[in-house]
């Protein structure tokens, strides 16, 4: 069976990790977050910064690798106060876009969560499985797209390769 | 298939999950307890034939550590009894 999608395995892109009580994080993060996402397992965006609130008391940041001085200079993790934590996870996790017409159909082989848009919208993002792997899933322009520790990033791309040939 | 409520994810499949184990008797004070009350509570683990408080842990999701309760004669979980929480 063969399915209308494109896969790409993505570049690094600036990650950090954020742990802590909300507010002391955005008291310390400032404006160089976008505002805390309210709602567990969503997103918010500003200026192509995007924060993915993922667990209790739990957030990861990411932009564009261009800006990964600049957050980092901003973020200041080895300053944070003792009672966050805040750690560069860059080159830590993978980034996989599965889109076109059949993505949905190709997630829905890898990963057991329903992604459909009216239960998985454009603003949710969640830690769950994909190929029985620990993954972080969400929405992105015309499909889905994942990540995965880095280590299993072949594994997973000849998983995809397999599932869609 | 089974369904287990995260209480931050909300409902998600079992495959995401890594069971705990039982939930233990409060620690007792060692000194305040005979030694075969301190010994019972090291090693009997509650085994009910009907509903038991699990510990689960949201591995392949958000992290999260939690319990629920879960009758053992028919897999499902279950609000818990009267009394407890
Ligand atoms: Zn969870």
């Amino acid at each position: 069976m063969s399915y209308d999608v494109t896969i790409e395995r993505c570049g690094l892109m600036a990650l950090f990790d954020l742990k802590g009580a909300p507010d002391a994080v955005s008291k310390w993060a400032g404006d160089a977050l976008p505002s805390l996402p309210y709602r567990p397992n969503s997103r918010t965006e500003k200026d192509s910064i995007e924060l993915f609130y993922i667990g209790r008391d739990h957030w990861i940041t990411r932009a564009p690798l261009a800006q990964e001085n600049a957050m980092e200079a901003r973020l200041m993790p080895t300053d944070c106060p003792a009672d966050i934590s805040i750690v560069r996870v860059s080159d830590t996790m993978t980034f996989f876009r599965i889109v076109g017409p059949d993505a949905g159909q190709v997630m829905s082989i890898a990963c057991p969560m329903d992604l459909h848009d009216s239960v998985f919208g454009t603003d949710a993002v969640s830690y769950t499985e994909v190929f029985g792997l620990k993954a972080l899933v969400m929405r992105c322009q015309d499909g889905i797209e994942f990540a995965v520790e880095q280590s299993f990033a072949d594994m997973v791309e000849d998983y995809l390769i397999r599932a869609t040939a | 298939m089974m369904l287990i409520t995260c209480p931050f994810c909300g409902k998600r499949n079992e495959s995401e999950f890594i069971h705990g184990g039982p939930v233990g008797a409060v620690r007792p004070d060692p000194n305040a307890v005979s030694d075969e009350e301190w010994v019972e509570y090291l090693t009997v683990t509650p085994n009910p034939l009907g509903p038991v408080q699990e510990k689960w842990w949201h591995a392949r999701g958000c992290g999260e550590w939690f319990t629920i309760w879960r009758d053992t004669r028919t897999h499902d979980i279950v609000e818990a009894p009267d009394g407890t929480k």
